[in-house]
């Protein structure tokens, strides 16, 4: 199963104002982003919607985000999570104090995704671009003594997407809107997903800060196995959904390079963890 | 960097699991009657506030040694006819006594009370997960078996479920693994080798992944 929070993140953090969405990289141009993305959750939203607790787990991504237009039309990304913890608690009795089970970690890298957008429109107000992801699982699937500490899933994710979006004047500084809606095809056992979301910005201070809002949705068509058969035991379960918010602002430091920061909480979801995730990163374009 | 290197190395916690129960104590071997001049062996099973079996905890009375005198260990001896009041007794952490008692006669014969050779229960979730249905659980050749009915239940959205026979309902570190749920709607059994009839007191459910409970049901 594709490991959701990667996955997530990926669509979450890693795409900020200055890249994605229906627009393509001009030829030779490109867009860098390092962030750090994560997550502590000790809650999650069971298969009927309603919150749980759960065992404290943290995941840790440290990622690289990168755009280039090939040509006008056609851009080529890579999201690449080179350095990835995750990790348990350890549980302690509240009436001995004795260490119950030893809390566990494991580094790698996660699992990645390598994409290629193209442009369908060519100077129209709205920009559409088709994209095709594919989620390459070299991350760890099954790390722990209980296989419950993942980096990655194992399952190899094609996501086709379409993207549309355009750019206008607000009230003297600039603003910006994208919708998607995608389909990721899954293999292993996994169901295939549906995956939406809207997104809008507006630059503020001279273009200098970039204030964003966005709407992510997935819905599973649950055609796979039930998640209780599956041999993979992550906590990011099979048939997961979300409907997220992940407000985040960018700052140019200079015209070239800047920061981001932002955070995203699942507004109601199955089988994925509640609480909020947070990222922080810097970008470079040219 | 800093933040980075913080943020590679973090961080594992303590979860502080809640997982004190109440103390039982029960009588297992009982007698409803004993010879005058033969004796009989008592015996009960305490566990503690985390629902371990403690062994050396029980202290066994009499209400009158002269009718049926009683070693602490249980070992009753049948003096003269009579009634008495035979206690198995466990000081708690707290100072407090926990006490069981029965009514026992010396008379002609020695009579044996026959245990159960089964125990009955429900199961109900305890989160907001399906789980639900009756269960039995039977003494069998070796070991125990344990039925559930067919208006059993349970979701098949829980990666990892798994099912353990305890006495901390709390949890997983001192139960017993029955194994992976793979049924998830009907009657079903499960044959545990090695076990009494009362060894345990609950039937549990449990996500590993999640480490977290999904329900129990308590064994009557």
């Amino acid at each position: 199963m594709k490991n959701i929070f990667v996955l997530f993140s990926f669509l979450l953090f890693t795409i900020s104002v200055q890249a994605g969405g229906g627009w393509t990289q001009p030829k030779g141009k490109g867009y860098v982003k390092i962030s750090e993305w994560w997550l502590i959750a000790n809650q999650h939203y069971t298969d009927q919607g309603r919150i749980d607790p759960n065992l404290t787990n943290g995941l840790f991504n440290t990622n690289i985000y990168a755009e280039y237009g090939l040509s006008d039309r056609l851009t080529a990304i890579i999201y690449f999570p080179f350095f990835s913890r995750s990790y348990v608690n350890n549980e302690i009795s509240g009436t001995t104090g004795d260490l119950l089970t030893p809390g566990e970690a494991i580094n790698s890298i996660g699992d990645t995704d390598i994409s290629i957008k193209y442009g369908l429109t060519k100077n129209s107000g709205i920009s559409v671009a088709a994209t095709l992801t594919l989620g390459l699982p070299i991350g760890n699937d099954g790390g722990g003594s209980q296989g419950n500490l993942q980096t990655g899933d194992g399952e190899f994710n094609q996501l086709i997407q379409i993207d549309a979006g355009t750019g206008f004047p607000l009230g003297g500084t600039n603003g910006y809107a994208n919708v998607y809606v995608g389909f990721n095809n899954r293999n292993n056992g996994f169901s295939d997903e549906f995956r939406y979301g809207i997104e809008a910005g507006v630059t503020l201070f001279k273009d200098r800060l970039t204030a964003i809002a966005r709407f992510i949705g997935v819905k599973s068509f649950k055609n796979g196995t039930p998640s209780a058969e599956s041999t993979n035991t992550s906590v990011f379960a099979n048939n997961a959904e979300f409907f997220s918010f992940s407000p985040e602002v960018a700052w140019n430091v200079k015209e070239n390079w800047g920061f981001s920061a932002g955070v995203g909480t699942a507004l109601s979801g199955k089988i994925i963890y509640a609480n909020p995730s947070y990222n922080v990163g810097v970008f470079f374009k040219w | 960097m800093t933040l980075l290197t913080v943020l590679f190395s973090s961080c594992i916690g303590d979860d502080i699991i809640m997982d004190r129960v109440a103390e039982t104590l029960k009588i297992t071997t009982q007698a409803a009657s004993i010879a005058a001049g033969e004796t009989f062996q008592f015996e009960a099973r305490f566990t503690n506030n985390i629902g371990n079996t403690e062994e050396g905890k029980v202290i066994w009375r009499s209400s009158d040694e002269s009718i049926l005198a009683i070693t602490e260990d249980g070992l009753a001896t049948a003096i003269t006819r009579g009634n008495v009041v035979v206690a198995a007794e466990v000081t708690l952490e707290d100072g407090s006594l926990l006490k069981e008692e029965m009514d026992v006669e010396v008379s002609m014969v020695t009579v044996a009370i026959e245990q159960p050779t089964s125990r009955s229960g429900v199961i109900a979730t305890t989160t907001f997960y399906d789980l639900e249905g009756d269960f039995i659980l039977n003494e069998i050749n070796g070991g125990v078996s344990l039925e559930i009915a067919d208006n059993y239940k349970a979701t098949d959205a829980l990666p990892g479920l798994y099912i353990y026979l305890t006495n901390n309902p709390n949890s997983i570190s001192d139960a017993l693994e029955i194994g992976a749920v793979t049924v998830f709607e009907g009657a079903h059994t499960y044959e545990i080798a090695g076990v009494n009839l009362t060894d345990y007191d609950y039937v549990l459910y449990f996500c590993k992944p999640f480490r977290v409970k999904v329900g129990d049901g308590a064994i009557n």
